[in-house]
């Protein structure tokens, strides 16, 4: 597709791009919108149920006239992180987009909340972005660069009751963020986060706990939950070579809420 | 299509500070996006310069000749818009930058050098939001964008006037976020790091994490993403684009020594 002058920096035309988490909501609209603008996707889930929903989602990636493969795996562990991007590399001939969007939501009291708990969350949330930027980034640094961008939350910037830990893993990834970016900033590797606001999203007690959903809802800027497709636009500049000259940066897709008192 | 949405054909944008360099540099691209375009600035020869690129994309061109430290000429400026053009969808707050005093030690400051260098950086993105958004409202709908400073983040040394107001705008886009946050109407806020402008200040800007100056051309697809609909949702939100700069600092150059280029 020929793109007016006024937008030719936004093209990743035939990039190849991994999304880690593609089976999740933010996942698989950051995949479709990669995939609107150009690339072709390795769409990949640590949910060994989800294969038949990806092949949904590689479908329609399809029609649009791009590739797409599926990688569903049983772990997250550094193996599967790391055949990820050996996957990408081979079917794609190339790495040069990742996006992290797993996100496994945790809502519970301090007290109430165990070591195992603690494990897992930090896990999901924080150890997998760590792996799956380190992996991605010896990847990306060999073949001469790449962008990365790390999906996380606004709880990452203020303190949310019962989200005490969850916020904390976002938080690390918000500076996990700023230090993989200046560690490669002359590599050329962009690293950046996106901080979501509150999405619709099945797991989410913004959806599934009807008495909050309602209180919150009133609270919004918006006075509306985020649909997950709502990030593409930031997503796009962010990828793209019209963020040439923007890493260690996050942009908070939330309506506002961060600005209030 | 999500390159589609960050087409601005059918909308008029007012920007500010369009006589010359970035802003001439956005008319142009924002015309070559679909808008027509106000051009303000105090030159009048420097306007029809613009105007005529600006007009040789196809798109109108309406020469407001401004001083956005005078709230009369300001809100004449958007009268003659809203005659000539029929509406206000964007306002590009780009006027403003060095001014008398800048690099002085507080205790020789003047009167003069501060006023001065309060109401070029702040006053006149005050003026301009205020003479817009009364249009923004009736049009149910509008995006601003105020050009801010790492310098509104962080102190700098004999930076007084241009640091206060340019902090000082950081907290007008929040307010106004959070004033008009369900009016449809979206204030965001570019935070540049050191650009071709300043680069004579900055000795290539080796000590950036990326290594180099930003290019004023870098700046247009920042400001294009953040007027068109890709950025819906996104509201009173600072965009960093300095190469890094501001994700790290509080070691030279943002890396270990040891890996200085």
């Amino acid at each position: 597709m020929a793109l007016n002058e006024a937008f030719k920096e936004f093209s990743i035309e035939g990039k190849a791009a991994l999304v880690i988490g593609a089976e999740l909501p933010l996942g698989a609209a950051a995949a479709a919108a990669l995939a609107e603008a150009g690339a072709n996707l390795v769409l990949a889930s640590q949910d060994p149920g989800t294969g038949d929903q990806l092949k949904e989602l590689a479908k329609k990636i399809s029609a649009m006239g791009r590739k797409a493969v599926v990688q569903v795996q049983s772990a997250i562990s550094r193996a599967d992180l790391s055949a990820c991007m050996d996957l990408t590399v081979k079917e794609l001939g190339a790495l040069d987009i990742l996006v992290n969007a797993l996100d496994v939501p945790f809502f519970a009291p301090v007290e109430g909340t165990d070591d195992t708990a603690f494990e897992r969350v930090i896990e999901n949330n924080f150890k997998t972005f760590w792996t799956a930027c380190q992996e991605a980034g010896r990847t990306m640094i060999q073949r001469g660069g790449g962008v990365i961008v790390n999906l996380t939350s606004i709880m990452a910037e203020r303190g949310v009751p019962n989200a005490t830990l969850y916020g904390a893993a976002q938080a690390a990834v918000l500076n996990l963020t700023r230090g993989l970016a200046l560690e490669w900033a002359r590599k050329n590797v962009r690293v950046n986060a996106i901080e979501m606001g509150w999405v619709e999203d099945p797991r989410s007690p913004a959806v599934n706990d009807e008495e909050f959903a309602k209180t919150l809802v009133r609270y919004l800027p918006e006075q509306r939950l985020l649909k997950p497709e709502e990030l593409g636009g930031a997503l796009l500049y962010l990828v793209s070579p019209a963020a040439a000259y923007v890493t260690g940066q996050s942009i908070a897709i939330d309506g506002g809420l961060l600005c209030r008192v | 299509m999500i390159l589609d949405s960050f087409k601005l054909d059918g909308k008029v944008a007012i920007i500010t500070g369009a006589g010359r360099g970035l802003g001439r540099a956005m008319a142009v691209r924002f015309a070559q996006a679909g808008a027509d375009v106000v051009a303000a600035a105090r030159t009048l020869a420097e306007l029809e310069q613009t105007a005529e690129l600006v007009r040789a994309t196809g798109r109108k061109c309406l020469i407001a000749q401004t001083d956005v430290t005078r709230s009369d000429q300001v809100n004449a400026m958007a009268a003659a818009a809203i005659k000539e053009l029929g509406r206000i969808d964007i306002l590009i707050n780009n006027a403003g930058g060095y001014h008398k005093g800048m690099g002085k030690p507080l205790h020789e400051l003047t009167d003069d050098e501060w006023r001065e260098g309060i109401d070029t950086n702040l006053t006149g993105q005050f003026y301009c939001c205020r003479a817009v958004v009364t249009q923004m409202l009736k049009q149910q709908g509008g995006k601003i964008i105020n050009i801010a400073s790492g310098w509104g983040l962080r102190g700098g040394k004999n930076v007084f006037a241009y640091a206060c107001a340019k902090g000082a705008v950081l907290q007008l886009t929040r307010s106004l976020a959070v004033t008009y946050s369900r009016k449809n109407i979206y204030i965001n806020c570019i935070v540049p790091g050191i650009f071709e402008g300043a680069a004579k200040y900055f000795q290539g800007g080796k000590f950036i994490p990326i290594g180099r100056i930003g290019q004023d051309a870098e700046l247009g697809p920042l400001a294009l993403f953040l007027a068109s609909d890709a950025s819906n949702h996104l509201n009173g939100a600072f965009i960093t684009i300095d190469g890094g700069g501001l994700a790290g600092g509080i070691s030279p150059t943002g890396s270990l020594p040891r890996q200085i280029g």
